[in-house]
């Protein structure tokens, strides 16, 4: 065996295993370096809250199914909290008559999208994934909400 | 994506100065919006923080026993059927806001987990277990049957459209 196998072997041996402490302590140290980023994204949350009432949301809806799914869909990404506020504001909406296109594209939308996450899911992952995740999940947010209303329209 | 492997550095340090300028210039024009914003703020904080805990323990207990090499070999290029199907799992019993997984993925797909399964669990998250009662309740079981049943299919299609898209690692 030469000289420089025997390096590389020895370069793929594996290293040590780090005590749990040294691992955790790593982290930590990932989630505190990011911190800024959180606060700056918790920060903008609590002023959509305030600012993006659910009854805000609720009255732009129109009644039109094809322009109230992009609505939702919009609503949902420019809305933030929890997914239950999505439900109830649902809810309100299919009591006025409003498509279930529009509301299973809010629904949806609530979740995967969110343009306050975006300049730290920018800092994360990087400019051009978040653009294609983002727009794989716009697109297939209308995809799915159009396919469950036909396939429940068709159903029952 | 950022070399993990690089000294101590904050991240995102503009972003927060920038929405500390909003919330400065909303208290000089509104002072009552502004604290019933960090009220809500302080409220999500608080209810993020036993979930961002939790993923510090998870992902460190999960480095302990696997290095992180090891867990991305199974979900790196390489891996198969089986690397979709946990990153569909992992997505639906994810709990929290989506940022505060952002560590541990960021972590994995340093080490080579590749980014359509990030997709993958990120669709995924659409279904929130602990919520489908009240889902059913509001919307019927067949709407919540059939939309979970999409979401799940979405998301698998999500991720190998971003494999096509992205054929080389992106954002090295």
């Amino acid at each position: 065996m030469t000289n420089s196998t025997m390096g590389k072997k020895r370069y793929k041996q594996t290293p040590p295993r780090p005590s749990f402490f040294k691992i955790l302590q790593k982290n930590s140290l990932a989630i505190l370096a990011i911190a800024p980023l959180l606060m700056g994204v918790i920060g903008l949350v609590g002023l959509f809250q305030v600012l993006v009432t659910p009854k805000t949301l609720s009255n732009l809806f129109q009644g039109n199914p094809i322009i109230d799914t992009m609505v939702g869909t919009l609503t949902g990404a420019v809305a933030s909290g929890n997914p239950v506020i999505s439900y109830l504001i649902g809810g309100e909406l299919l009591g006025q008559g409003i498509s279930l296109y529009a509301i299973s594209a809010l629904v949806l939308s609530w979740v995967t999208l969110s343009f306050i996450h975006l300049p730290a899911e920018v800092e994360v992952f990087g400019g051009r994934f978040t653009l294609y995740r983002n727009i794989l999940a716009f697109c297939f947010t209308i995809i799915t909400a159009i396919l469950t209303t036909l396939t429940l329209s068709v159903l029952l | 994506m950022k070399n993990q492997d690089n000294p101590f550095t904050f991240r995102g340090k503009y972003f927060l100065l920038v929405v500390l300028i909003f919330y400065g210039v909303l208290f000089f024009f509104n002072s009552q919006t502004a604290q019933l914003a960090l009220l809500k703020s302080s409220s999500v904080l608080k209810k993020i923080l036993p979930i961002l805990m939790f993923v510090i323990l998870f992902t460190a207990v999960l480095n302990f026993f696997l290095q992180p090499k090891q867990i991305a070999n199974h979900l790196d290029r390489e891996s198969g059927i089986k690397a979709w199907i946990w990153a569909l799992v992992a997505g639906v019993i994810s709990h929290g806001p989506m940022y505060v997984w952002y560590p541990m993925l960021e972590n994995l797909r340093f080490h080579g987990m590749r980014d359509g399964l990030i997709v993958v669990f990120f669709a995924s998250r659409t279904i929130k277990i602990p919520l489908i009662p009240m889902m059913i309740d509001y919307f019927g079981w067949a709407f919540t049957l059939i939309l979970s049943f999409y979401i799940l299919i979405g998301a698998l299609v999500q991720g190998l459209i971003l494999e096509n898209l992205t054929q080389n690692s992106i954002d090295p």
